[in-house]
């Protein structure tokens, strides 16, 4: 479904992606994992539009992307929540689940595609229905994420992208989280995740890139997550030990 | 000094007080809008004031429609501004004091283009309502003052509801709090920063056409304008444009008291002052941070 083809990235001049490719298919959870400053950010941002590729291709079911404009992105299907979160701190969690509310009803989806309203998504994280009326920028790091999260859902996504959803987060906040998640894995949303924990990586996903300095350095193929947690050489070699 | 007096100088600075937030609220909406400090708003309001004077006094067009005109002429002029000015500078990632740099520079480039079409003559216009008062406890207002302050008000409370309730104003201010949010989240950043300076342009084109009947149009008075609006704008918090109400009624109320008490010169002098010790004293505005995010 997402398929990134030989891609430069970077920042105005400064090169950080330097020829990566990767795939995510249908209904698939793919993780990304690699040290701070491997480029794992940088990949998000060019998917999304963000930081747009200077070579190669990232396409969507088919579209290529360079084509659509950042903000139309999501019409296609892919949400992200960014590790900046870029949340609107002075309104309310309400508005800006509104705003992400109006732009996933302009999409248009497959037969049989699940739309997901209000109601689901604050059944999901009932924080985020408790603290509704307040501004954002009110609420602690946990909460705020799963505003994040909720609003990504309301974009109706087929793909989700999620850069270290869970980094700085309580075990227990994580759990809700991901649980909140598996329940949607179960509805056919893929998922594109960059950990900083592998641990948490392996229970997500079923396949990984390994990326170090811009690149796709190893790939954890499906099956191989145990071993890959078993064997240390490669967290020493690129992850933090 | 009678009762009257300061009564009758009260009224007059009230009708200031409103025309002081109306360019105050164009700067807020710029401001929440594009995080950019507009130190050309004063000129809308001569672009719009002057292109009303044309419309109605050389090519004889009704009155509703000088005044339609008038503020199209803002509106234009807003967005011209960003698409040509505001849009390839962001594009080549300028920092933020260039935008301010850039403002400054368009006051006095519309100042010059204003004298170059219009030239040096000041120009009123006829007040809505007529050349009439009335008069309230023994003090007179002209009914076009009465007209100022409704207009202004519905366009407070307009703002207000737009800005609160409305898919396009809520994505206005998302753009201007985090631009990859919003992108990722569907709403074409450049397009909402478009439509905020159309808004900010047609709001000081209306400021304008509406202080035109009490003080003559010309092309230099844009700076003035410019410096009573960010006075009533950052008394109120500059990102609220109900802030800027507040705040322009400080000002316009404390002028009309020193003209009183003092002399008529002191008047921009007070206005300026009060600017000055309320940046140092309440850096956030009158109503405090909360302020900032409110209207
Ligand atoms: N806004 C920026 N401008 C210039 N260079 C940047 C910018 N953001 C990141 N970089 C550079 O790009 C490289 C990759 O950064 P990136 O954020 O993609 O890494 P990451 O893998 O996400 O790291 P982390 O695990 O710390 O989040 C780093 O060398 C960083 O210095
Ligand atoms: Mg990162």
């Amino acid at each position: 479904m997402l398929s990134v083809q030989a891609i430069d990235a970077g920042y105005g001049r400064i090169p950080v992606l330097r020829g990566l490719s990767m795939q995510v298919g249908e209904n698939e959870a793919v993780a990304i994992v690699g040290a701070n400053g491997a480029g794992k950010s940088t990949l998000v941002r060019a998917i999304m539009g963000l930081s747009p590729p200077t070579a190669g291709v990232v396409s969507f079911n088919g579209v290529e992307l360079q084509r659509v404009a950042a903000h139309r992105r999501v019409d296609h299907g892919i949400a992200v929540v960014l590790e900046q979160r870029g949340l609107f701190g002075e309104l309310t969690v309400m508005e800006n689940l509104r705003l992400s509310e109006h732009a996933g009803r302009r999409a248009t989806r497959p037969e049989g595609f699940v739309r997901m309203d209000y109601e689901e998504v604050l059944d999901l994280f009932p924080v985020v229905r408790e603290k509704r009326g307040d501004r954002v920028e009110l609420l602690s790091g946990g909460q705020q994420q799963m505003v994040c999260v909720a609003r990504a859902l309301l974009l109706q996504p087929r793909l989700l992208v999620l850069d270290e959803l869970t980094t700085g987060l309580a075990p227990k906040v994580v759990h809700e989280i991901l649980a909140a998640l598996n329940k949607l894995r179960g509805r056919g949303l893929s998922l594109l995740i960059v950990e900083q924990s592998v641990k948490l990586a392996a229970e997500m996903t079923s396949r990984a890139y390994v990326m170090a300095v811009g690149r796709v350095v190893h790939e954890v193929k499906t099956g191989e997550w145990a071993r890959t947690l078993a064997d240390d050489t490669l967290s020493k070699a690129y992850l933090h030990g | 000094m009678t009762m009257t007096l300061v009564w009758q100088s009260l009224l007059a600075g009230l009708a200031n007080s409103f025309i002081y937030a109306m360019v105050g609220i164009g700067i807020a909406v710029i401001y929440k809008g594009t995080r950019i400090v507009n130190a050309m708003q004063g000129d809308f309001a001569v672009i719009g004031g002057m292109t009303a004077v044309f419309a109605l006094s050389s090519w004889g067009l009704p009155y509703p429609v000088g005044f339609a005109l008038g503020i199209l002429a803002g509106t234009a002029t807003g967005w011209l501004i960003d698409r040509f000015c505001v849009r390839p500078m962001m594009r080549r990632n300028a920092e933020e004091d260039a935008f301010l740099l850039l403002t400054i520079g368009l006051a006095f480039t519309i100042g010059a283009a204003v004298l170059y079409f219009a030239g040096r003559d000041a120009h009123l216009l006829p007040g809505l309502g007529g050349s009439g008062s009335v008069q309230i406890f023994g003090a007179f207002m002209p009914v076009h003052a009465i007209w100022l302050i409704v207009i202004s008000l519905a366009v407070v409370f307009g703002l207000w509801a737009f800005y609160r309730w409305s898919i396009i104003g809520l994505s206005m201010i998302a753009a201007s709090i985090s631009a990859d949010g919003a992108e990722t989240n569907g709403i074409d950043v450049s397009r909402m920063r478009g439509y905020t300076f159309a808004l900010g342009g047609a709001i000081g084109a209306l400021a304008g056409i509406l202080v035109t009947p009490l003080i003559a149009v010309s092309y230099q008075m844009g700076l003035g304008i410019t410096l009573k609006g960010f006075a009533a704008a950052i008394l109120g918090g500059l990102a609220n444009p109900l802030g800027a109400v507040i705040g322009g009624l400080v000002i316009g109320v404390s002028e009309a008291m020193a003209v009183v008490g003092l002399s008529s010169g002191y008047k921009d002098v007070v206005a300026l002052g009060i600017m000055l010790i309320m940046m140092v004293l309440m850096p956030n505005g009158l109503l405090g941070h909360a302020g900032r995010k409110g209207g």
